[in-house]
């Protein structure tokens, strides 16, 4: 059987060693005092064992998950005001989806002006596109419509609204504009 | 020691590993081993696995956000370092730990050389441990491509180059390095997956019949010759137990480590250079330091053939020594030949590498 850590020092006789130049327990002391003491300096080595491998693992491990976390930065779309196209590129009655940054955005042009919004439906996720046979924005993941001048549900599972954008019209050039 | 089933030993965690597992026995035979007390190894061996270790973590950190296309490299590598939490602490770690693993492989080759630790019946071990330091050279020049700069581009160029320049398989060896004739985006994806996937999987293997070795052979003892056959005055040697005396002294030489890293890689974080120009030759462009020697020597040689085979056959003559040396001895003082041609070699090379730095 090997000595186990902490069983305190061997001699090379195998007889324990006075430990730190301590002297020999007197016959007189009490014993419960000397075991108290060994425990004390026992439990207080195992503690602060254990302080340095919990603190090590914090240090090792505060920079690995500040690492894994993905900066905002990356997944940025940019923001600002983001020119989409001209009015000849969508008439009066249609719609399209384009890039607004990473993310895609759907501008239509309706009765009521050309409106834009986020083209992420609010269902799961799918791009939606404009549906001119049925006059709505629809998803074509689940058949969830909107309607392209509010751009409230109007039928199927979407649980809210698309998001509105801030839409612009300088001559034929239509901007939008990143909240 | 080993627990039998049904019956294991420790605290209630570990005996319900064991019984699921039955992997004390494996772990006793591994730790409760006795090694010499006058045995040094001044843990460079120990030192350099765990810098494979905090490679092989932090790399894969690196390969969450790193681009390896020409178009994207640079600019991922700089997103790391600037953008990413840590991301400098990550890559600076990566990049000094490198550095200190191939020191610390050639320190530990040293001291198995100069203690002649290689020979019988160890001979094996030596073999497997040279090809390791190969492959951590290897992954030195795999990896300096990667951030796509100007240094790691042209260091590349010439790296390459001179594989090119080796006799009879140049040309072939050239085009099988880089992909093509030239250093390219299909240099650049050939590099990342040797690195990340073909060397550490190598290093790894062999790793393991390394280690095996040393466990199955037990440390050399400095003071004399393996015997082949035991005897009573051998058996009664002083020797010190594995596990945790020598363990111990291990794991604070690598937190000690830790530390030393960390500080490197605050004070002296990785840089980067200008993007790499196909284009244009910055001045000055040299190898890193553990191939300056090389480096020097071909500039200085003239005939560019023999630059390029001393290392190789140097290189060759290093991994079958132990079949060359044929003197029993392993005292220094009594292998005046082996320790005086390696302290003129290593003397050489130090002289080269600061000669190769300063000109």
């Amino acid at each position: 059987m090997e000595p186990e850590v902490g069983a305190g020092p061997v001699t090379e006789g195998g007889s324990p060693a006075v430990e730190g130049g301590r002297p020999p327990v007197e016959e007189g002391d009490p014993p419960a005092a000397t075991e108290d003491r060994q425990t004390t300096r026992r439990s207080f080595l195992r503690w602060l064992g254990g302080l340095t491998i919990v603190t090590t693992a914090a240090m090792v491990l505060t920079p690995v998950v500040g690492f894994l976390i993905p900066s905002k930065n990356g997944a940025s779309a940019g923001g600002g005001k983001v020119l989409v196209g001209t009015t000849a590129d969508i008439p009066a009655g249609s719609g399209k989806v384009v890039a607004m940054g990473s993310k895609p955005a759907i501008v239509v042009n309706t009765e009521q002006g050309v409106k834009a919004f986020s083209a992420i439906c609010t269902h799961l996720g799918c791009v939606v596109a404009f549906n001119d046979m049925v006059g709505a924005i629809q998803c074509p993941c689940h058949d969830g419509r909107f309607n392209p001048a509010t751009g409230v549900v109007v039928s199927g599972p979407p649980p809210a609204p698309l998001p509105p954008i801030t839409v612009s019209v300088e001559g034929d050039q239509i901007y939008l504009t990143e909240a | 020691m080993a627990a039998t089933p049904g019956a294991p030993t420790g605290g209630k965690a570990t005996g319900w590993l064991d019984q699921r597992t039955r992997i004390g026995p494996l772990l006793a035979a591994s730790l409760h081993v006795r090694i010499p007390m006058s045995a040094k190894t001044y843990y460079f061996g120990g030192i350099a696995l765990f810098l494979f270790g905090i490679q092989a973590a932090t790399g894969t950190l690196l390969a969450l956000y790193y681009k390896p296309t020409p178009e994207a490299a640079y600019e991922s590598v700089q997103f790391i370092t600037s953008d990413v939490s840590f991301g400098w602490l990550i890559r600076s770690v990566h990049h000094w730990a490198a550095n200190l693993m191939i020191l610390f492989v050639i320190l530990h080759l040293v001291r198995v050389f100069m203690q002649a630790a290689y020979k019988y019946p160890r001979e094996l071990t030596w073999v497997f441990g040279s090809l390791l330091l190969m492959l951590t050279l290897a992954f030195g020049f795999t990896g300096y491509l990667l951030p796509w700069d100007q240094l790691a581009y042209w260091a590349t160029v010439v790296g390459t180059e001179i594989a090119g320049s080796v006799p009879i398989i140049g040309e072939s060896l050239l085009l099988l390095l880089r992909g093509g004739t030239d250093v390219t985006g299909d240099t650049m994806t050939r590099f990342f997956g040797i690195h990340v996937l073909v060397l550490p999987i190598a290093t790894a293997g062999l790793l393991v019949v390394h280690l095996v070795l040393v466990h199955q052979l037990g440390l050399a003892n400095p003071k004399r010759p393996e015997p082949r056959v035991t005897t009573p005055e051998i058996e009664k040697e002083p020797q010190r137990p594995f596990f945790p005396h020598y363990i111990i002294d291990e794991l604070m030489a690598w937190y000690v480590l830790l530390a030393i890293l960390v500080v490197l890689a605050s004070v002296f974080p990785a840089g980067l250079e200008e993007q790499a120009n196909p284009l244009q030759t910055p001045a000055h462009t040299k190898p890193e330091w553990y191939y300056l020697g090389v480096y020097q020597l071909l500039k200085v040689i003239p005939w560019k053939v023999i630059g390029i085979m001393v290392p190789i056959v140097g290189v060759a003559l290093l991994v079958v020594w132990p079949f060359l040396d044929r003197n029993p001895e392993v005292v220094m003082r009594r292998r005046k030949i082996a320790v005086g041609g390696a302290t003129v070699v290593i003397v050489g090379l130090i002289a080269f590498t600061i000669w190769g730095y300063v000109s």
